[in-house]
């Protein structure tokens, strides 16, 4: 494999509002001492469901944000994303550094404005006249849109939209957009939120447990949908020290690829997980040897566990079972869209801390996941790198290879 | 100025639009240069004087067995027959290379967005009861592409896009890049997108049937870019080679010549201009253009958002060999984009 040589990319901001924290600090305390942020939902109507719980970003009043004639225009999905978008780029301090056109906007997209589309079409069917406004977020680049414009982001921009892989993938191709110098700082990452139409679509499925989610454990029936959203400012290292940034930690590489298998199910051997776990690994020029823990797709379904942790055995050898693998979906819940950049940032996070997060929910050891999932409690671990898997609808994978700080 | 031609070349294209099905349809409708725009029906609108570009001539059972068809969303469709007439195109026959070096990276606007509607109309309608699981895989933006990757088993790169007006070309940029880091020898790449009444009935809602969301179209164009040396070692015919691309996201207020200047340095040559996006309703970026003719696929086919891949299938059929082609795109406030295009084989040109 011929790589073109990069330059090391640095995170110089994180940004997060989610169920399981509000802030980057509140995040991280969620993180550290396992509070799951599943519970009941009341978005929307949950009853005719077999599962009415989920993630939901609770005591969220937008009015303590927007302002009023911005509230008109900005759906659910937008304002979690711009929030956190914010605190990014004021961890960063990118913008006075920068001009805007070497500032860009590269963000996973998931359901997006559906939640507001959702009422809209109720509305309308129900033969009542609809808030047109209501419609404004049915594209997913509805957000990078906004986020660009609030905070005059004026480079490259784009919206990624494949599925549960989104916004992993925005992170590994806001990698690119520095190591290519095509921009200076990019902001990457996702913001997806509770709706109808995944919260019916995955329960139609039957692939939603009626319990907090439980990756990896014996029994567990399936996902516990989550919102949220999360990014990071990425730069150049050189450029960031010189600017004297405070860099959070590295993108060391990434992998992105297809399946090419089926639209829902995983390929059942783990073949193509592992390939792209490897290939992530090279293009990062890290060994496996070097990776202190892996942060799972880990969605809690019956399939996808185990043959993640087949791919797991594939990559790692006999190391596999002193490489924890991990799910912090217990945590957040299945952000979707921004589920890559939520996972991300715990990666990050639980490196700075030096610990290895717990996957919650344990019911109970399961024979066909015979790894180290952490279930029984955070570790300390005085890892440097780790990697975070996205799988997604249609095949989709991306896998990131992430490091902490040198400092 | 123009740059210099990349190491990454085109080796096939595919085109299904309301000029029918192929690259030869595309340029026969080019060259009448007629409207193929027809009246959307009045009950979906509940008035007249609307256009829309069906693909009326593409039949899906013409390419695959009907309950093989009926699996996939109208947007998979397009993209799963369009990028096996690229692969095609490109003699790219599956099994012969390594498939997890052959990617796919479309723009794609309202892709899945007609299944979720009909999902949650059952759902409005009927209660849980009236939730058809069968739709839900297909709601996703990226099942065109997926299913196009699970089809013809592509292992590469897989990644959907969408940005306004500038999906395909979004998705142009990040297929280039993909190539150069050497992440895959072969990346189909450009847009596909449907156009439907509940769409249509959006935009009207929004007041932008008379605007943006005039005269909107569907299908895909289908771009099989390559390596130039992974081109000439398997001996591929090479229909256009890539020069720069250039993006700005929007204008900065009060820098708006540093934003044009990124976007379309001066002085420019191009023998071919083509117009995708909203480009052609921009004065500003209009007048910086250099001399040259210049075609706007809107008018002849209708716009949407990921149009760009038909654009620029478009602009390399009508390049001749080594010269040189500016492909210009935008979307009302950004993004803008404009990508260097040279006809022909770069090594006899």
């Amino acid at each position: 494999m011929e790589i073109v040589k990069q330059k090391r990319i640095a995170i110089t901001g994180l940004g997060i509002f989610s169920a399981a924290g509000k802030d980057v600090p509140s995040f991280t305390r969620a993180l550290m001492t396992g509070s799951s942020a599943i519970g009941p939902v009341d978005l929307f109507d949950v009853a005719p469901f077999p599962s009415g719980i989920g993630a939901q970003v609770r005591d969220f009043d937008p009015r303590d944000y927007f302002s009023r004639p911005d509230l008109g225009r900005l759906s659910r999905v937008d304002q979690l994303g711009l929030i956190a978008a914010g605190e990014a780029l004021a961890d960063s301090a990118a913008l006075k550094h920068y001009s805007p056109y070497d500032i860009g906007v590269c963000m996973g997209a998931g359901a997006s404005g559906m939640l507001e589309c959702e009422q809209w079409l109720m509305q309308t069917m129900a033969g009542r006249k609809a808030r047109p406004s209501l419609l404004r977020g049915v594209l997913p680049d509805r957000t990078s849109t906004s986020i660009a414009e609030k905070y005059n982001l004026c480079g490259y921009q784009t919206s990624i939209t494949t599925a549960c892989s989104s916004s992993a993938s925005s992170i590994g191709w806001g990698a690119d957009l520095i190591a290519n110098g095509r921009l200076k700082a990019v902001l990457c990452g996702g913001s997806d939120c509770l709706s109808i139409l995944t919260f019916s679509g995955f329960n139609s499925l039957r692939v939603v447990d009626p319990s907090p989610c439980s990756p990896f454990s014996l029994g567990r029936q399936g996902i516990s949908l989550g919102e949220g959203a999360a990014f990071l400012v990425l730069e150049d290292e050189a450029e960031a020290l010189r600017r004297g940034a405070q860099i959070h930690g590295y993108v060391l590489g990434y992998a992105v690829g297809g399946e090419a298998y089926h639209m829902t199910a995983p390929e059942p051997t783990g073949e193509d997980a592992a390939r792209l776990m490897l290939q992530a690994l090279e293009r990062s020029g890290v060994s496996g040897a070097e990776v202190g823990w892996v942060n799972a797709h880990g969605t809690g379904t019956p399939l996808n566990d185990v043959v993640e942790s087949k791919a797991m055995k594939m990559v790692f050898g006999e190391r596999a079972s002193q490489v924890p693998l991990i799910s912090t979906k217990g945590l957040t819940g299945h952000c979707l869209g921004a589920a890559g950049a939520v996972e991300a940032m715990a990666t990050l996070v639980a490196l700075k801390e030096g610990m290895i997060p717990q996957t919650l929910n344990f019911r109970g050891a399961d024979p066909d996941c015979d790894l180290d999932y952490c279930h029984l409690g955070p570790k300390k671990s005085a890892a440097r790198v780790a990697l975070s898997n996205s799988f997604a609808f249609g095949g989709n994978t991306t896998c990131l290879v992430l490091s902490g700080s040198d400092q | 100025m123009n740059t210099a031609k990349t190491d990454i070349v085109i080796t096939g294209l595919s085109a299904i639009s309301a000029a029918g099905v192929g690259s030869e349809a595309l340029m026969e409708a080019l060259r009448r240069g007629e409207s193929l725009l027809k009246p959307v029906p009045d009950e979906i609108l509940g008035e007249g004087g609307h256009l829309w570009a069906k693909a009326d001539a593409f039949r899906a059972a013409d390419f695959m067995p009907p309950l093989k068809a009926r699996k996939f969303d109208r947007c998979s469709l397009l993209a799963v027959v369009a990028a096996g007439m690229a692969l095609k195109d490109a003699a790219v026959t599956p099994g012969s290379l390594d498939s997890t070096r052959i990617g796919i990276v479309l723009g794609c606007g309202f892709g899945g967005i007609s299944n979720a509607e009909q999902f949650l109309s059952g759902y409005f309608a009927s209660g849980a009861e009236g939730l058809s699981p069968m739709l839900f895989p297909n709601i996703v933006p990226n099942a065109s592409a997926s299913n196009a990757s699970i089809e013809h088993k592509l292992k590469g790169p897989n990644v959907t896009v969408v940005q306004r007006f500038c999906s395909a070309e979004s998705a142009f940029l990040m297929a280039h890049r993909f190539l150069e880091e050497d992440r895959a020898d072969i990346i189909l790449t450009g847009g596909v997108d449907e156009v439907f009444p509940t769409m249509l009935r959006c935009f009207k809602a929004m007041g932008q049937i008379r605007n943006f969301g005039a005269g909107f179209g569907e299908g895909a164009g289908i771009l099989v870019l390559e390596k130039a040396s992974h081109a000439r070692a398997r001996k591929a015919r090479t229909v256009a080679s890539v020069g720069d691309i250039r993006t700005i996201g929007r204008i900065s207020p009060g820098a708006q010549e540093e934003g044009l200047a990124r976007l379309l340095p001066e002085p420019h040559r191009a023998e071919q201009i083509s117009l995708s996006g909203t480009a052609g309703f921009d004065k500003w970026l209009l007048e910086r253009l250099p001399d040259g003719p210049r075609i706007d696929i809107a008018p002849i086919l209708g716009r949407s958002l990921a149009m760009g891949g038909l654009s620029l299938a478009a602009l390399i059929l009508m390049l001749k060999p080594g010269s040189p082609g500016l492909h210009l795109a935008s979307s009302p406030e950004g993004p803008y984009f404009s990508i260097d295009l040279y006809g022909g084989d770069p090594v006899q040109s």
